[in-house]
């Protein structure tokens, strides 16, 4: 456990696996830090991941928010956050109406 | 020997039943063996443990029935445990999770011998797909464990029916890296080409090898057989049919933006994408991805000079087509338009 941040130890997520050199671990993480922030505003939600704060910090437009360590994470909170999941298929990320 | 494994997915296998050579870590590597009732499981298992390509291995039978038959076909095994009375992938989960974990102990005692592989032979009735989550759910066998591949015995006579009539053994085929057609011998050449082709349809990413008695046996040409129309079944009935696609990711996009897209679109429908797979590129290397429903499998990193089809993914499911994976993909990346 660490304990700057109280997350337990556990294996990485999957999504981690493309990184291994801290220089790569960093690019990644702000890479995925640009790409929250294009996708979740569509759902009215704000993502910040400025490396202050250990983990992914997600808002919505009234001020709710919560602090997330990975991406299975993200997608659950931010499912609770608006009541609904955020779909890669919905029409307003693939342009159409079916 | 000759049996034809999944590309990358046995890469590590040693058949002389030494230590896994050139695996990416030191867990222990499982194997899940399933298929419907009768299919030929043991058979096929049993052969290979004589035959050294699971000589090393710690075999788990697990039996629906309270009694259970299988563990003493099984005796050439190195060493042998019995989950029965129950499902692994239902009512014997956590009977199952604390017999990996009991191995997980022994692995790291100096005392025993430390077993390099692991078998599951499930139930006839067992669905592999919760038997994989439950074991990429659990702490500690996620440290200790990773799962190298899903072999799915398919009966060459009764398979077709099954594939038509029975929902599980549907499921099973379409989670398969290997389906193994047995009692090839038993089957009519143009009932099994069209069984072959169905299966290729059904799971075009598995590999497809035959068996007689668990020996490899080379499969009759199948190139021209007409793979059969299944209907919906079971909680899909009346719902859309299950597919199969590709997906080319294209060297633009980055390992990052495809697995913030990934991850969101599995938690999003994971109940309907049954099955992703494929060799992705990645700053770290050449990343073998696998998922069974919601559950991601931590990727292996493969040796970078093995000649594959990187960024290619194949996606089994249902509700989604090509192109709205691509346009969906394209706009998480930033390429809009």
């Amino acid at each position: 456990m660490c304990s700057a941040c109280g997350f337990p130890a556990a294996p990485g997520h999957w999504t981690e696996a493309g990184a291994t050199t801290p220089h790569d671990r960093l690019r990644a993480r702000f890479r995925r830090a640009q790409v929250l922030r294009s996708v979740l505003p569509a759902y009215g939600l704000t993502a910040h991941d400025g490396a202050d704060v250990p983990g992914i910090q997600l808002g919505t437009l009234s001020g709710a928010n919560a602090i997330v360590r990975d991406l299975e994470e993200v997608w659950r909170e931010a499912e609770r956050l608006t009541g609904q999941a955020i779909d890669p298929l919905d029409p307003r990320f693939i342009g159409d109406a079916d | 020997m000759d049996v034809r494994l999944p590309p990358g997915k046995f890469d590590n296998r040693d058949d002389a039943g030494g230590p896994v050579a050139g695996a990416a870590d030191n867990r222990m590597r499982l194997t899940l063996l399933g298929g419907f009732l009768g299919s030929g499981k043991t058979t096929w298992l049993r052969h290979h443990l004589h035959h050294g390509l699971f000589a090393d291995a710690f075999v788990v039978v697990n039996e629906a029935a309270e009694t259970s038959v299988d563990d003493a076909l099984l005796s050439q095994s190195a060493e042998l445990a019995v989950v029965s009375g129950g499902c692994a992938c239902c009512e014997a989960r956590d009977e199952l999770v604390a017999l990996l974990r009991s191995i997980c102990d022994k692995r790291v005692s100096a005392e025993s011998a430390r077993p390099d592989r692991i078998v599951i032979e499930t139930s006839g009735l067992a669905d592999p797909a919760p038997i994989v989550a439950a074991i990429r759910s659990d702490p500690v066998l996620a440290h200790h464990i990773v799962i190298s591949g899903i072999v799915v015995a398919v009966d060459a006579v009764y398979g077709l029916d099954q594939l038509r009539q029975e929902p599980l053994s549907r499921r099973q085929m379409e989670l398969a890296d290997l389906l193994v057609v047995t009692k090839l011998d038993e089957a009519d050449e143009a009932a099994l080409t069209r069984l072959l082709a169905t299966l290729k349809a059904i799971n075009p990413g598995a590999a497809i090898s035959g068996a007689v008695k668990g020996s490899d046996v080379a499969l009759p040409d199948h190139s021209g057989a007409e793979p059969e129309e299944l209907d919906a079944l079971g909680e899909a009935a009346g719902g859309l049919p299950i597919r199969a696609l590709k997906l080319d990711i294209g060297e633009d996009i980055d390992w990052t933006a495809f697995s913030v897209w990934l991850s969101a679109l599995i938690h999003a429908r994971g109940d309907d994408i049954l099955r992703v797979k494929g060799v992705v590129t990645a700053p770290s290397g050449r990343l073998l991805l696998q998922s069974v429903r919601k559950i991601v499998q931590s990727p292996e990193i493969l040796p970078a000079d093995a000649a594959g089809d990187d960024n290619s993914l194949v996606f089994i499911g249902r509700g989604f087509r090509a192109e709205q994976l691509d346009r969906s993909l394209r706009h998480f990346a930033g390429l809009r338009g």
